[in-house]
């Protein structure tokens, strides 16, 4: 995974208001922690970390040349977007260094087309991952081709590259391949058998027929 | 219809309509689905509306999953009635939808007749919709 470079600025102003102000400037709050070292609030420029984001993917190890400092690697722990418009709106950075083990979520994608008649349903989005943090996968592929109904993968069946362990529990499922649904099957009604609004008795009204 | 099986309370207040959803904004168990872009209480026969829609023009080889639930009850007074004696009786069983809430998600291999049949589900909900997908989620 290639190493982006960005030029960030430390932030001295705080709260909601100074928050908006960094956003209209087309700047993203950040903050830059880990190794047992403060916390480290800092400005991202929006389009160049957007372009890093899609590009490499969100494990991609970040190279921030902080004004007045030295630079430093991060990675990106946690993005927060808004729920209808998608424009991100904050950013933790979590610090690695050379050579460091770290724990990541790897977006798992399916390849290939199963046997006609089947349907493939992924289970799991994102495999947990251990790996050097500087060579994180950015993905990893598992291929349903020519898969016939009934066939199950799992965590452990996943290949991965060399010195990559994985995380998530070996048993969980990631792709289950069904017959396709009938139409009967897809028409037939929500199972509403036993339904209906039976109104439980409130503790006052309890406690008064107790008493 | 979808109904809840027990309620501890048969009248609530209106559920509040201010704010973007916390959670369910992307879409995890199909490929595709219907985000709500606006407030809006769902009732269940909308939602079953949007659902047989859905399942109508797929009609086989999909997959679809319903993501809300009406679990709110709204009360309503009868036509000609005077003001007073007290609140209306249950009329509609809705779910409270917010600003970003994926509603209907669904699994089927042709992208075109998976977005046409999220379309016609859209036109059944009460807001503005989005189509969206699992892969669209980058910034």
């Amino acid at each position: 995974m290639s190493e982006v470079r960005l030029t960030v600025e430390p932030r001295t102003e705080f709260g909601k208001g100074a928050a908006r102000r960094t956003r209209r400037a087309g700047k993203i709050p950040a903050v830059l922690y880990g190794h047992g070292s403060d916390p480290k609030h800092l400005s991202l420029p929006v389009v160049e970390f957007a372009r890093a984001i899609r590009e490499n993917g969100r494990n991609t190890v970040l190279t921030l040349d902080v004004a007045g400092s030295s630079s430093e690697l991060a990675l990106t722990k946690t993005i927060t977007a808004h729920p209808v418009k998608n424009y991100i709106e904050h950013v933790d950075l979590l610090l690695v260094k050379r050579g460091e083990k770290v724990t990541v979520d790897v977006p798992v994608v399916l390849s290939g087309d199963p046997a006609s008649g089947t349907l493939v349903t992924q289970d799991l989005n994102e495999v947990q991952l251990e790996a050097d943090a500087l060579n994180i996968p950015e993905q990893v592929e598992v291929s349903v081709d020519g898969a016939e109904a009934g066939t199950q993968i799992h965590a452990s069946e996943l290949s991965l590259p060399r010195g990559v362990t994985l995380q998530t529990g070996p048993e969980i499922l990631v792709a289950n391949v069904s017959e396709a649904p009938s139409e009967s099957d897809m028409e037939s009604d929500i199972d509403t058998e036993g339904a209906g609004v039976v109104e439980e008795a409130s503790e006052d009204e309890t406690a008064g027929e107790q008493a | 219809m979808l109904v809840p099986r027990k309620v501890r309370w048969r009248k609530a207040h209106a559920p509040k309509r201010a704010g973007f959803a916390k959670g369910g904004t992307r879409v995890t168990f199909g490929e595709y689905g219907i985000q709500a872009l606006e407030h809006a209480y769902v009732t269940n026969r909308q939602i079953e509306s949007a659902r047989i829609a859905i399942t109508r023009h797929v009609k086989r080889g999909g997959k679809v999953w319903i993501n809300i639930f009406p679990d709110r009850p709204l009360t309503k007074k009868p036509a000609e009635t005077r003001m007073g004696s007290g609140k209306g009786s249950p009329e509609y069983w809705v779910a409270n939808v917010k600003p970003g809430r994926v509603m209907f998600e669904l699994n089927f291999p042709n992208e075109k007749t998976a977005i046409e049949a999220l379309t016609r589900a859209a036109h059944k909900l009460p807001m503005k919709c989005k189509i969206v997908s699992r892969e669209g989620g980058d910034f």
